[in-house]
């Protein structure tokens, strides 16, 4: 008996010791949606520069993020988190709608457009990507390849289409935005033509990629980064901007929210200030093709650029407003046959 | 001290998992602090309960087919003289160690490299195949440690009077009844909680409403409901089986010798091995192969790499799923004795109904009740991994423990009783010599089990920490094919190896001369 | 005085009642039988005296000193001073005859182990197969190695259910007579649970015949046989 108490009293220790080894005060917790392939080599480079140790939490779009987001609102009572740093706006606007952020106006983020940013500066966007659409080049030419949205509706692309489930992530955000920019009706109506028309609805925005990677579909609606990603590992893929005669291409800007009674603010609003760089900018562009919001970061000549693409002109609150109110019409929308 | 003992362990269980799980069933009774059934009666329209249908029958079919095919190999390399067998008894276990998102995604890829069959592999019929292929390993050792555990003699009093064929009809089959059930039953639950390989080839199921109503609607409470309802499904199967089976073995795990009759093989054995060869490649070889073409179609440098994005991880993997299974073996001790000496029976419809809670409505109950200031200490480390680890698999941990103590008469601890023994001396020096092996299964199986835990983990999880799977899952999303097929071959392979030690010195440990006969 | 006192003894497993208000003394010394067909209830009331069961209401009394009462145990088995030969023995397998012999031994923290093991093996000659587990034991040795193991700690009295009843019929009588000689050599009280009633008339005192959970005589192997009771002589007839 002695020897068994003596023996889990030293297990114990030894437990609580690995326990608070990790622990050390001068910290910053972020949370984070941006595939860690990309957010990693940058928080490290944080971490060395300015001695803050980062502890971070990574989540994936391919899993709807829901881990990191959800962990969050669940965390709302006892935040542990000191800043979110999103690949998109929306999930931003949930949690400053859920009350989860407080505002703040990163002087980094002085010369960027107010429209990457929320009115009362609960979030601050920085590197956009674009949707895009990723196309097989064995299976489309280039003059047959769609140019705009409307063009996915047409016969000749029935069942060639596809796109991931527009409930999550910047999917989602790319169907709001046609409600936001058009009108409900037509809006309404592309989606059910795009119904009509066969469109196939995979699981996320890598699996639309990989399935025009793999030939499986002709071309499919994603995100720059994933394209970018397709093209430069080799795959017989290309991408392009659609509408850019009139309704413009979606802009989806990274977004950095500080979160509300967190135990590390003023880490975190370093943090901030260093994710809101030009530097970091220009590190995204070049490991995912983002494009930089800031005026004049040198970016290398194959990633896009804001100068030379139309954007579509929406209000990211508003947008966001409307994703919510479609939602239940989206998720009818996905199982009708 | 046993009544102590039993006292702490019941709290403790009641504080880590029950009241976590509570206050999410009690809140999802309310809606704006008053009592509402809406969030119930939600779930009875008819898409949701189409959905709930759809599932059932997927599972049923998954169940079916994985004790079909698990009971066939259970028997062929239980029963039979056949060669290797216990080459393919390992190999056979192989797909329980790959985490079933990764399987999934190389039997899409496998058919598409292979030009055909897409239809195939993005339907219903896609989920059940892969779900079965999964999920026959663990048909195959609940029904063959069943069959190990028959005694000769049943058989040889048959063999006196008819054929093979017939004491296998008339004689076997009826003996380990309760074990094919019970396989059915596990699989059931397993595949109708499985989210991962549905969502991945877009088959609608009910798991894919609960993770629409968290992920896309942060409806907690709508979720679930819903899942009370999953539960609900599972939980009146195991009444069933408990109405016609009063108190048989529910999955029994001993690895002791019995006298096992073993039936010669012929010329058929020629044609048993290709079958057992064609199987594998099905259920092994493929998935193994796609992941080792994928990775090899990198460079060079992509399993250093894998290894190097993994290696931090490797350690905290295993600690903390050695931990869990630790803690997994005591509490499943404690409750197996409660329910098996104490005769308390309803101790395990509690753990089933926390089994059969979606991972993620554990995960955020796990968050709501210890993330406060009083508990962040719990919280902030790594002890809520261990939690995460015990709410979801103490069912699996208790039942394999259960089984091997009903093998044990009560008369054994009862004349060491008698004799003066104390609890603790009865539990030491008679209970556990005897069920060591199958003590040993059970943490064997926990660990595996936690070594490959994602859906709770990857909520709870300390931030700048991380462990395997979650590793795997967060780096898949643009990162290169080969470097997560490397990942994963790597995953496999550290499995392999910690299973490896602990058979290894778990030999080394016990040379047992005696045996139960 | 009665060594081992039930007063009013009633014990139910969930709605099946098994015992129905027995009272029955047992005395010091003597070798009683408690005779019945299977299901009688004659295993519960050895268990009660054990203190392996709870009764749910009456008393028991071991010399004299109450240790149960109503659904209470007031003395826990362990300090009953009882052995209790099992109808499966209960040898632990893990265990060689030396270690199960020395078990007891060792708990209660007796000295000279190893030389009261010796003795009481060999006088039940089983000093060849010390360090044999159990299941290389013949069925008959088995029975002998958990009489030994019981009979090592010096009880006040033994309790054996049906320990012959797997033993086939040169083996009864053998170990029949070894028992004999044990009660001439140890002056031990002896409550014996059988189905048999030529071993209860061979062996006993004192027979206790038991019918659902009652009852229905008491009395000498002569008494017995030559018993009015309906029951009774229906059972011996057999």
């Amino acid at each position: 008996m002695k020897n068994i108490k003596q023996i889990l009293l030293i297990i114990v220790l030894i437990m609580s010791a690995w326990n608070c080894s990790e622990k050390s005060s001068n910290e910053v917790v972020v949370y984070t949606t941006v595939d860690q392939i990309f957010s990693d080599p940058i928080l490290k480079d944080f971490e060395q520069e300015t001695g803050i140790k980062i502890k971070a939490l990574f989540d994936t779009e391919e899993t709807k993020s829901t881990g990191v987001l959800n962990r969050l609102i669940a965390e709302k009572d006892n935040p542990q988190c000191d800043v979110f740093w999103s690949g998109d706006p929306v999930r931003a606007i949930i949690l400053k709608n859920k009350g989860i952020t407080i505002p703040y106006n990163s002087p980094a983020a002085s010369d960027i457009d107010d429209n990457f940013k929320d009115k009362e500066f609960h979030w601050i966007g920085f590197s956009a990507r674009a949707r895009v659409l990723i196309y097989n080049t064995n299976l489309l030419k280039s003059e047959d390849v769609p140019n705009s949205i409307f063009d996915l509706i047409k016969e000749k692309y029935k069942g060639q289409v596809a796109i991931a489930n527009p409930l999550f992530g910047t999917t989602s955000f790319h169907f709001a935005s046609w409600f936001s920019s058009l009108n409900d009706e037509t809006a309404k109506q592309l989606l059910t033509d795009l119904k009509t028309n066969k469109i196939l609805i995979a699981t996320s925005n890598g699996d639309v990629k990989k399935r025009v990677v793999q030939g499986e579909i002709a071309c499919g609606l994603t995100d720059t980064d994933d394209a970018f990603v397709a093209k430069n590992e080799g795959a017989p893929v290309d991408y392009v901007f659609l509408d850019q005669d009139d309704l413009g291409n979606l802009i989806i800007p990274n977004t950095l929210s500080l979160i509300k009674e967190s135990p590390n603010s003023e880490n975190g609003k370093k943090l901030i200030d260093y994710l809101l760089s030009r530097e970091t900018e220009a590190k995204l562009a070049i490991s995912c093709a983002q494009m930089p919001l800031h005026k004049g970061v040198q970016v290398p000549v194959s990633i896009p650029s804001l100068d030379n693409i139309l954007p579509m002109k929406i209000d990211y609150n508003l947008t966001a407003k409307k994703l919510e109110e479609i939602q239940t019409f989206l998720k009818s929308w996905i199982e009708e046959n | 001290m046993k009544k102590t003992i039993y006292i702490i362990t019941i709290f403790a269980f009641l504080f880590l998992v029950i009241f976590p799980l509570l206050t999410m069933v009690v809140s999802s009774f309310f809606k704006n602090g008053n009592f509402t059934l809406e969030h119930y009666l939600y779930v009875l329209n008819k898409g949701t309960l189409f959905l709930l249908l759809k599932s059932i029958g997927l599972a049923f079919a998954v169940a079916l087919i994985a004790t079909l095919i698990g009971g066939f190999f259970a028997f062929t390399l239980t029963k039979t003289n056949l060669p290797m067998k216990n080459i393919f008894k390992l190999i056979f276990l192989i797909p329980l160690f790959i985490s079933p998102y990764i399987i999934a995604v190389s039997w899409v890829d496998f058919f598409i490299m292979f030009g055909n069959g897409k239809l195939f592999i993005y339907s219903p019929f896609g989920v059940i195949f892969i779900l079965s292929l999964i999920f026959s390993p663990l048909s195959m050792i609940i029904i063959s440690s069943s069959l190990a555990n028959l005694s000769a003699r049943f058989e040889e009093a048959g063999l006196m009077m008819t054929t093979n064929f017939k004491i296998i009809t008339k004689i076997v089959l009826p003996l380990i009844k309760p074990a094919i059930i019970s396989s059915f039953i596990l699989v059931f639950v397993l595949s109708i909680s499985e989210f991962s390989v549905p969502a991945f080839l877009s088959v609608n199921v009910f798991t894919t409403e609960i993770f629409t109503q968290f992920s896309a609607f942060y409806n907690y409470d709508l979720a679930v409901a819903n899942s009370i309802v999953l539960i609900f499904i599972c939980v009146s199967l195991l009444l069933a089986e408990r109405y016609y089976l009063a108190d048989a073995p529910f999955l029994s795990m001993s690895l002791k010798s019995h006298k096992v009759k073993l039936i010669e093989l012929k010329r058929s054995k020629y044609f048993l091995i290709f079958i057992h060869f064609s199987y594998l490649s099905l259920s092994v070889i493929i998935p193994v192969l796609v992941l080792s073409i994928q990775s090899f179609q990198g460079n060079e440098a992509i399993f250093g790499k894998a290894f190097s994005l993994l290696s931090v991880n490797i350690i905290n993997s295993v600690f903390y799923s050695f931990t869990g299974a630790i803690f997994l073996l005591f509490f499943g001790f404690v409750f197996a004795y409660i329910s098996e000496r104490e005769k308390i029976k309803s101790i395990n419809l509690v753990l089933l109904i926390t089994f059969g809670i979606p991972s993620t409505v554990l995960g955020i109950g796990l968050i709501k009740f210890f993330n406060t200031p009083i508990l962040n200490f719990i919280y902030s480390g790594y002890w809520i991994i261990v939690i995460g680890y015990l709410g979801r698999f103490i069912f699996i941990a208790e039942k394999l423990i259960s089984n091997t103590i009903k093998q044990i008469p009560l008369s054994f601890e009862e004349s060491a009783k008698l004799m003066g023994a104390s609890f603790f001396l009865r539990i030491k020096k008679v209970l556990f010599p005897l069920i060591s092996d199958g003590l040993f299964g059970a943490f064997l199986i926990s660990f595996i089990f936690c070594l490959g835990e994602l859906g709770t983990t990857i909520l709870v999880y300390p931030p700048g920490t991380s462990v395997m799977p979650i590793k795997v899952y967060t780096i898949m999303a643009n990162a290169p094919q080969s470097l997560t097929s490397a990942m994963s071959l790597i995953v496999l392979l550290i499995t392999l190896i910690a299973l490896i030690f602990l058979f290894t010195g778990h030999k080394i440990l016990t040379k047992q001369k005696w045996s139960l006969d | 005085m009665a060594i081992v006192s039930l007063q009013n003894i009633s014990k139910s497993f969930g709605k099946t009642p098994i015992i129905n208000n027995i009272s029955l003394d047992i005395e010091e010394g003597k070798f009683t039988c408690l005779l019945g067909s299977s299901g009688s209830g004659k295993t519960t009331i050895l268990r009660l005296i054990a203190g392996l069961e709870k009764s749910d209401s009456g008393k028991i009394l071991l010399n004299g000193k109450l240790v149960n009462e109503k659904n209470k145990i007031l003395l826990p088995s362990s300090k009953r001073e009882i052995g209790f030969i099992f109808q499966d023995l209960a040898l632990w397998p893990h265990l060689t005859v030396y270690e199960n012999i020395a078990f007891g031994l060792n708990i209660k923290k007796e000295e000279n182990v190893t030389i009261k093991i010796s003795a009481i093996l060999d006088f039940f000659g089983l000093e060849e197969h010390r360090n044999k587990y159990p299941n290389q034991l013949s069925g008959g040795q088995q029975q002998l190695v958990a009489i030994a193991r019981s009979l090592v700690l010096k009880p006040k009295m033994l309790l054996m259910d049906e320990p012959l009843a797997n033993l086939d019929v040169k083996l009864k009588t053998k170990i029949r007579n070894h028992i004999k000689n044990l009660i001439d050599q140890f002056p031990i009280t002896i409550i014996y649970v059988t189905h048999d009633h030529y071993e209860a008339f061979k062996l006993a005192d004192e027979i206790i015949v038991i019918n659902n959970g009652k009852i229905e005589d008491t009395g000498s192997p002569e008494d017995i046989q030559k018993s009015e009771n309906t029951f009774v002589k229906e059972f011996i007839e057999i």
